[in-house]
């Protein structure tokens, strides 16, 4: 893996008027290609420090890089996933999908409408390209989200707890779909959840965060434990169990006494 | 668990009218009327014959009241003479006419408050700016009762078409303005920065994006806003003019004649539920996939 910068947090903090929502000064060197969970204590500043990677909010002190260059206004480089309203109803699948190529110049329209095809058949969704968005399951409207912001070209995904509100036989299909495309097409993702096991499965690595506001406690480096592969069978075994307890422990105690019970 | 199963039913009953969702075939749909179940359903044939009947019982009410002398005939003239006017008026006095210059008057100046609230609406609730310095003035006058600015626009206007297209506009017009803001501001946030993150410059986002969210919210809007044009129709129809259907009905009062008044009660009221039946219809048909 190169390891030329990619990504990086410089001195970051953020503050909402009084309130401190990213702790001076946040450092954090993302590679091009690294798969990187945000997990940490409700409230403790996750969204805020991707929305400001996505160009959504801006760094009170400090600068977010992207391969050399400061991070200015939301651009198609940068493409968000988010847990709710992540598609238009008023746009089938396919024109959800073809969205995110609509303000690209660049792109023949039988070029669009092959990278259409081709994103539609990588999340699955094929034989569903003409159906409105209410007519098809929560997994497959994250997965609607998903196809949009790989044609659009984003090179940096972000990913705003995208399955949160799914139920378990859904997520772990999705998360492996999603583990697949990271490694076929490439791209750096961040991605929050406050699911371990979640974390455990999709992270390269994982960055644990506290309370607000927001403060690196741990940079877990997953694929060092567990390898790129991520399978079914990764999920039952010995490695993967005592790698989700030691992150669940750290989560445990970012999160405070109150939950312990 | 038996009523939730008999909700789970009716429900799948209720939406198998989709070609999509109908795999099983049941010999008979089976769908139990829930009258009085809260937020309950109920078939498409049961809501039609509920609301044929309450309309029958209370046109009954009405006739046999009057005919049996309960209420005097003169102060309430019965369904059946009612009708009997509406007719007569249809074809010797030019009823028809005069509702369609009604609906005229009623059109140009909506139209006319629409073309002007949608984009100051979007634009009060896009940009703070003008938001702070829109907000008050409208507020103020949205409050105003338009009966009460009859007199400033007779003096303004004049008794011609254009004070009542005035009154009509200042009816609706700040009603619809915040009504539109609203609209607007209910936009999911996602969904305008989804635009931004997928390369939308601002005012392709407003167009293509956060105009296109709100439409189904605005057009019911619009529908609900175009029925209190006839309150305020009548107003100016009453004070200022020789024709319309507000003229007709004042006309008749002069003479006590509570038939051809309650004939051209009946035509408002009919002309205003064709109207929404067909608004809704076509707002069915726009927003299908909601
Ligand atoms: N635009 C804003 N203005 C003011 N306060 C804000 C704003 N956005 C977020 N906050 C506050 O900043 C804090 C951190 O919010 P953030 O959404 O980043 O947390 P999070 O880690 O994503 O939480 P969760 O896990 O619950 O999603 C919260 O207390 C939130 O109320
Ligand atoms: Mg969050």
């Amino acid at each position: 893996m190169a390891t030329a910068p990619y990504l990086e947090f410089d001195g970051v903090a953020k503050y909402f008027g009084d309130l401190e929502v990213v702790a001076p000064s946040f450092d954090l060197t993302i590679q091009r290609n690294e798969f990187v969970v945000f997990l940490g204590p409700s409230g403790s500043g996750k969204t805020t420090l991707m929305r400001m990677v996505g160009g959504l909010e801006t760094p009170t002190y400090g600068e977010i890089r992207l391969d050399g260059q400061p991070i200015g206004e939301p651009d198609r480089e940068r493409g968000m996933v988010f847990q709710s309203y992540s598609s238009f109803p008023w746009l089938t699948v396919a024109e959800n999908v073809a969205y995110g190529m609509k303000y690209r110049l660049d792109l023949t329209p039988e070029r669009k409408k092959a990278r259409l095809d081709h994103y539609l058949k990588l999340v699955g969704l094929t034989d569903f390209a003409d159906f409105y968005p209410n007519k098809v399951s929560g997994g497959m409207r994250q997965r609607i989200a998903i196809a949009r912001t790989l044609a659009a070209g984003s090179e940096v995904l972000l990913m705003d707890e995208p399955f949160g509100a799914l139920d378990a036989q859904r997520r772990e299909g999705l998360q492996i779909a999603l583990r697949r495309i990271h490694r076929q097409d490439a791209k750096t993702i961040i991605f929050v959840t406050h699911d371990v096991d979640e974390a455990v499965f999709l992270a390269d690595r994982i960055i644990v965060f506290s309370k607000r506001p927001a403060r690196m406690l741990e940079d877990v480096d997953i694929s060092a434990e567990l390898g790129p592969e991520r399978t079914l069978e990764l999920r039952d075994s010995e490695a993967f169990f005592k790698l989700r307890t030691r992150i669940l422990k750290l989560v445990r105690a970012a999160t405070g006494e109150e939950e312990k019970v | 668990m038996s009523t939730s199963k008999a909700i789970l039913s009716t429900a799948a009953g209720g939406s198998a009218g989709n070609a999509a969702s109908k795999p099983r075939s049941h010999p008979r749909k089976r769908t139990r009327n829930q009258f009085f179940a809260f937020r309950g359903t109920l078939s498409k044939r049961a809501q039609i014959i509920t609301a044929a009947f309450a309309s029958l019982f209370v046109l009954g009410l009405w006739e046999i009241s009057t005919r049996l002398g309960w209420i005097n005939a003169v102060f309430l003239p019965p369904p059946t003479v009612t009708i009997e006017t509406l007719w007569n008026m249809i074809l010797h006095k030019n009823l028809l006419w005069h509702a369609g210059v009604s609906t005229l008057r009623i059109w140009v100046a909506f139209s006319l408050s629409v073309i002007m609230a949608v984009p100051i609406g979007i634009a009060m609730s896009s940009f703070r700016g003008v938001g702070a310095a829109l907000e008050p003035i409208v507020d103020f006058i949205r409050y105003l009762p338009v009966p009460a600015l009859v007199p400033l626009s007779i003096i303004w206007f004049g008794v011609g078409e254009t004070t009542k297209i005035f009154l009509l506009w200042l009816g609706t017009f700040f009603q619809l303005v915040l009504l539109v803001a609203d609209d607007m501001r209910r936009v999911p946030q996602e969904y305008v920065e989804i635009s931004y993150t997928v390369g939308a410059r601002p005012a392709q986002m407003l167009s293509d994006v956060a105009f296109r969210a709100m439409l189904p919210s605005l057009f019911d809007n619009l529908r609900i806003t175009l029925g209190w044009c006839w309150t305020y129709l009548i107003i100016a129809e009453i004070v200022a003019a020789d024709n319309g259907l507000g003229f007709v009905i004042w006309a008749a009062r002069r003479y006590m004649n509570t038939s051809e008044v309650m004939a051209g009660v009946v035509t408002i009221g009919l002309i205003g539920l064709v109207t929404d039946q067909v608004l809704r219809l076509l707002h069915k048909r726009l927003f299908r996939y909601l």
